[in-house]
């Protein structure tokens, strides 16, 4: 009696847990929760916005360039409805200096720079992406746009910013991002400019509602 | 079938008492608690609950990661079988085990004058001071203890006894 007993608990408690492992991966996969938003120098757009974007980049990645032209495109066009978040995705193992890419835009950014140093980025791509050792154009970018460089300098190593980048990664890793840029549109995964481009067909559609 | 039946039965025969409705009280909110807080935790990156943990400089690194991965899931089902009443009183003890266990930490963060942004507590998307989540955990506790002491009735353990019995 008493083994059944047992059993019998087991067998429940073994569907309990299955049921709420369930449920709570059911819920990250399609990224029900409490919202992750970025940094305020790389969120855009009004924060009450009904459309909400969140982007998962690599400087580094020719795709996220051209990305970044039609995002500006669509931010423009819908000013008042869209809010985007920008979040660091560097594809560390293919592209060597696209961490060191993400944190110093996050410097920048710190400097009320980010947007202006991320079109830096993206526009010189090729010539940093490849470089044998750290890329000079991190600094010179710095230079061009007149922020206080040792104050640039300095924050590129500051365990905080290199945090936030990695954390960035692991929250891509969490909702599965495999590839950049990868978005996700009121929670719908958008993977390239293609497929962002067919969701934001149907902003005008969504906003009538 | 008889099982289910026999369930039913014992949920429409319970006759708890003010006692009973406080323990099974104790249980919900508790039981309540846990799973938003691991949910919450569950939901986002491990590395950023792993953060938090070792902000408290009790574990080294990588033990704050395996934490940070076993952790959220242990709050839920224990909250998961706090509301469901299954090995309640077990259950009521390994969460009062758990709380303590925070306590300490938040205890010996304070005391060390640790510089802890976010406590963890619920994720990182949500922090109060230590002071306030001390006074919280006490509150736990207790709920922990009600749970513990009178959280029997209307309860998967109350009804597998009553089936047991008619069995």
């Amino acid at each position: 009696m008493t083994v059944r007993k047992t059993l019998r608990k087991l067998l429940v408690a073994a569907i309990l847990v299955f049921l709420s492992t369930l449920g709570t991966l059911l819920c990250r996969q399609f990224s029900i929760g409490p919202e992750r938003p970025s940094p305020a120098f790389r969120s855009f757009g009004p924060a009450d916005a009904r459309i909400r974007i969140y982007e998962f980049t690599d400087f580094a990645c020719p795709a996220c360039g051209a990305a970044n032209t039609h995002m500006k495109n669509l931010l423009a066009a819908y000013k008042d409805s869209v809010r985007l978040n920008f979040k660091h995705y560097p594809l560390s193992s293919i592209h060597l200096w696209s961490f060191d890419a993400a944190a110093s835009a996050d410097c920048a950014g710190r400097q009320g720079k980010f947007t202006e140093y991320a079109d830096l980025l993206f526009e010189n791509r090729e010539k940093w992406a490849f470089a044998k050792e750290k890329p000079k154009e991190f600094m010179e970018y710095a230079k061009t746009l007149n922020l206080d460089l040792p104050a640039f300098e300095k924050c590129a190593d500051d365990e905080a910013v290199l945090r936030q980048i990695r954390l960035d990664v692991a929250e891509g890793d969490v909702r599965g991002v495999n590839s950049t840029p990868t978005f996700f549109v009121n929670g719908k995964r958008a993977v390239g400019s293609g497929q962002l481009l067919d969701q934001a067909k149907l902003f005008d559609n969504f906003l009538k509602e | 079938m008889t099982f289910v039946v026999n369930l039913l039965r014992g949920l429409m025969n319970e006759r708890p008492g003010i006692k009973d409705m406080l323990g099974l009280a104790a249980r919900l909110i508790l039981g309540g608690v846990f799973v938003y807080a691991g949910f919450l935790k569950a939901v986002a990156p491990a590395e950023e609950f792993a953060y938090a943990i070792e902000t408290y400089r009790v574990v080294p690194q990588n033990l704050a990661l395996l934490l940070a991965l076993t952790v959220p899931w242990l709050e839920i089902y224990l909250g998961v079988f706090l509301i469901a009443g299954l090995s309640g009183r077990l259950s009521a003890l390994l969460t009062g085990a758990m709380v303590i266990g925070f306590e300490g930490l938040l205890l010996q963060a304070a005391l060390r004058h640790l510089p802890v942004t976010s406590c963890g507590c619920f994720g990182a998307s949500k922090s109060n001071s230590l002071g306030y989540e001390l006074l919280q955990n006490l509150l736990l506790l207790g709920l922990a203890a009600a749970a513990f002491r009178h959280g029997k009735k209307i309860s998967l353990d109350a009804l597998m006894e009553d089936h047991e019995n008619h069995e």
